[in-house]
């Protein structure tokens, strides 16, 4: 829908082409596991799947208008980490309420996010680079506040209700994964900052003569994503009822294969949100059917993984493959074309 | 031909003795006939430690007849044994058995699964009391201190110096042990005298490092005492290079897979740890029976089918004494 004038109708129906085959892909896994699986589709496993993805579904969400810039954000997990141990000292050693110390958590996060996007858009620096530095950088201070040991615990029920509890059925969480959601579709699909983002991706030279404020729209998605992180440590911590410096290990990379996976272009400019959505459902729905199979559950977490792996290469395999066929369909269309440019990706 | 007969007829026994085997499996008290589903947590998975637990494990569901689930985390990411145990509650699993990475964390999952109606135990290292029935507890810090320093001082001939390589000077189970070790030393052993206790991260090489310090720093050191596995073939391994091997006495607690190559090379003399297999076998045993209602609190004995009759001291189920390997008996363990 927001597709680039160019070649909007080879993209739009790559777009439309990957997005149909991912949900398909998930009803296949759905329909495998419920026949494989022991009390798969069931309300409470259900509940779990999506409780054990709201976190890594926020950073997804975030992450997308990043990946849409051409950037990335491997800070984030660690980022995470750093936010838990803030609620822990704010909630325990400032003994501040635990709302008020989320708020911090918030805060700091979009600091760290603010940090990265100085950084990226001031020095001009990649953002693989940064956000690899602030990766050990949040990490680190984490660990160092807490001597990578302590661990907060002891908090009130009223603040582990957040994601230990349900509201209309419904796991309290998912209410603001589902807020997010909304926020980030309109956001991405609705805005001129959408458009901005992709426009950024495509050209960022471009965008700049077009007039769009570059430096303003990428410190917006870095500073967005490190809020978002703190938001997901405080759910993290309810969830886990422990804030640790260890909070959110890895959920970078999870996050990142998320919106891969669901055809978000790693060069950039092309990508949606509903897709990071399929992304999300598809990885976490995998993990957990597979641990759900009893002949293969002692294997579960390492097939899950090659499984994961298998199905992002396939993805982009695929996406390259088509977009290949596109052109040269699209290149016998118009016989007249002198020389095709190469293809940019 | 009587002999290719009786190789048909082998397994056709087995399985009809398979057959027999299943008919009488345990059972869940409200459900007769029911198999048991037992789910067995490591606090990670790709571990030699965990993996010969449940080898025990396997062998004793194998002997009652229930169905063992085993899986935990493949990283670091604190979130995962949680969610694993989210998953077995509603996966309908009758029993858990858990080794914890974070005590509180993962207290929180566990109390559901209680108030599910699942029976919890843990083993190896707890969780908070009111999150499980039992605690299955390979040895006491005492046991363990008392038979590191033991073992150090049958060494020296009960005389001469000492140094401790321990992980960090924070981790609670090390300074309890450390604690034992200085108590016995005390009352035991007069002539022997702790030189220094160093810290090497759980990490092998500071280990070494830290022990090849200690060996130019106390040129009379008789013996390096590692409380950590990781340290155990640091040490060994620096003693090695000095040269000192035999002069300077090894022990600790450590894998005897880890260490098999210095030990039958004389560098290290003692390695003790406690049987993982029989750990494994113990916990699932034992989880069956609480699962089964023939362990119920305040029992003080505990039949353990081929371990025999283990004590039990309020809900902590012993294991019993640590293993000492040596040259001699090393070889008969495979972990």
């Amino acid at each position: 829908m927001n597709a680039p004038p160019t070649s909007r109708p080879a993209w739009k129906t790559l777009l439309v082409r990957h997005e149909t085959i991912l949900g398909l892909v998930l009803v296949l896994e759905v329909l495998l596991f419920n026949a494989l699986g022991r009390r798969f589709l069931t309300g409470d496993n259900v509940a779990n799947i999506v409780r054990q993805s709201v976190e890594i579904g926020l950073l997804a969400l975030v992450m997308t208008p990043i990946i849409l810039t051409a950037g990335i954000d491997l800070s984030v997990g660690s980022l995470m980490g750093l936010c838990a141990v803030v609620f822990g000292m704010l909630w325990k050693d400032a003994g501040l309420s635990p709302w008020i110390a989320a708020l911090g958590a918030i805060g700091v996060g979009a600091l760290g996010g603010g940090v990265n996007a100085a950084l990226i858009t001031r020095l001009g620096l990649p953002p693989l680079i940064v956000t690899l530095g602030t990766f050990s950088l949040f990490r680190g201070m984490a660990e160092a506040f807490t001597g990578g040991l302590k661990a907060y615990t002891g908090f009130p029920d009223s603040f582990l209700a957040l994601s230990n509890s349900f509201y209309l059925g419904v796991p309290m969480q998912a209410w603001v994964f589902f807020v997010a959601i909304i926020a980030m579709w309109l956001l991405v699909h609705r805005t001129t900052f959408g458009r901005s983002w992709r426009a950024i991706g495509f050209a960022p030279e471009g965008a700049r003569y077009a007039g769009i404020p570059v430096a303003r729209r990428l410190a917006l998605a870095y500073s967005l994503a490190g809020a978002v992180a703190g938001l997901a440590s405080v759910i993290f911590i309810s969830r886990v009822t422990e804030a640790r410096a260890n909070a959110g290990t890895g959920y970078e990379l999870a996050a990142i294969t998320a919106v891969v996976l669901g055809g978000t272009s790693i060069f950039g400019g092309i990508g949606s949100i509903h897709g990071t959505l399929l992304g999300v459902a598809a990885v976490a729905v995998m993990a957990n059917g597979l641990s759900r199979i009893i002949a293969i559950t002692a294997i579960s977490r390492e097939l899950s993984g090659i499984l994961t792996g298998a199905l992002l290469l396939l993805a982009l395999a695929a996406g390259a493959l088509a977009k290949a066929l596109s052109e040269r369909r699209a290149r016998r269309q118009t016989p007249g074309l002198p020389n095709p440019p190469p293809a940019t990706s | 031909m009587k002999h290719l007969l009786a190789l048909f007829a082998l397994p056709a026994l087995a399985l009809f003795s398979g057959c027999d085997k299943k008919s009488d499996t345990a059972s869940v008290g409200d459900k007769p006939g029911k198999k048991l589903t037992i789910a067995l947590l490591p606090k990670s998975k790709g571990n030699q430690f965990f993996l010969t637990c449940e080898k025990g494990a396997r062998e004793a569901a194998h002997e009652i007849g229930a169905e063992l689930l085993f899986d935990g985390p493949t990283n670091n990411d604190p979130a995962k044994q949680n969610e694993i145990v989210e998953n077995w509650i509603t996966l309908g699993v009758d029993a858990i058995a858990a080794a914890s990475q974070n005590k509180d964390g993962i207290s929180t999952p566990l109390k559901k699964a209680r108030e599910k109606g699942i029976t919890v135990v843990t083993y190896d290292s707890d969780a908070n009391p009111d999150a499980r029935a039992f605690f299955v507890n390979q040895a006491t810090p005492q046991s363990i201190g008392h038979i590191l320093m033991d073992t150090a001082a049958q060494l020296c001939g009960e005389e001469g110096e000492f140094a401790i390589i321990t992980g960090t000077l924070t981790a609670g189970n090390l300074n309890a042990w450390r604690g034992f070790i200085e108590g016995r030393l005390a009352e035991k052993y007069p002539k022997m005298k702790l030189l220094d206790t160093k810290p090497c991260d759980d990490d092998k090489d500071k280990a070494q490092q830290e022990a090849a310090n200690l060996l130019s720093a106390y040129p009379n050191i008789k013996c390096i005492m590692a409380i950590t596995s990781p340290a155990v073939p640091g040490a060994a391994e620096a003693v090695k290079q000095a040269g000192k091997a035999g002069a300077v006495k090894v022990l600790g607690l450590g894998l005897p897979s880890e260490n098999r190559a210095y030990v039958k090379e004389g560098v290290t003399q003692a390695v003790i740890l406690w049987n993982l297999d029989d750990l494994g076998y113990l916990t699932l045993k034992a989880t069956a029976a609480v699962a089964t209602g023939a362990l119920k609190p305040g029992a003080t004995e505990f039949d353990a089918g081929r371990l025999g009759k283990l004590k039990v001291e309020g809900d902590n189920i012993l294991l019993g004494q640590p293993i000492v390997f040596t040259k001699e008996n090393i070889d008969q363990f495979d972990f």
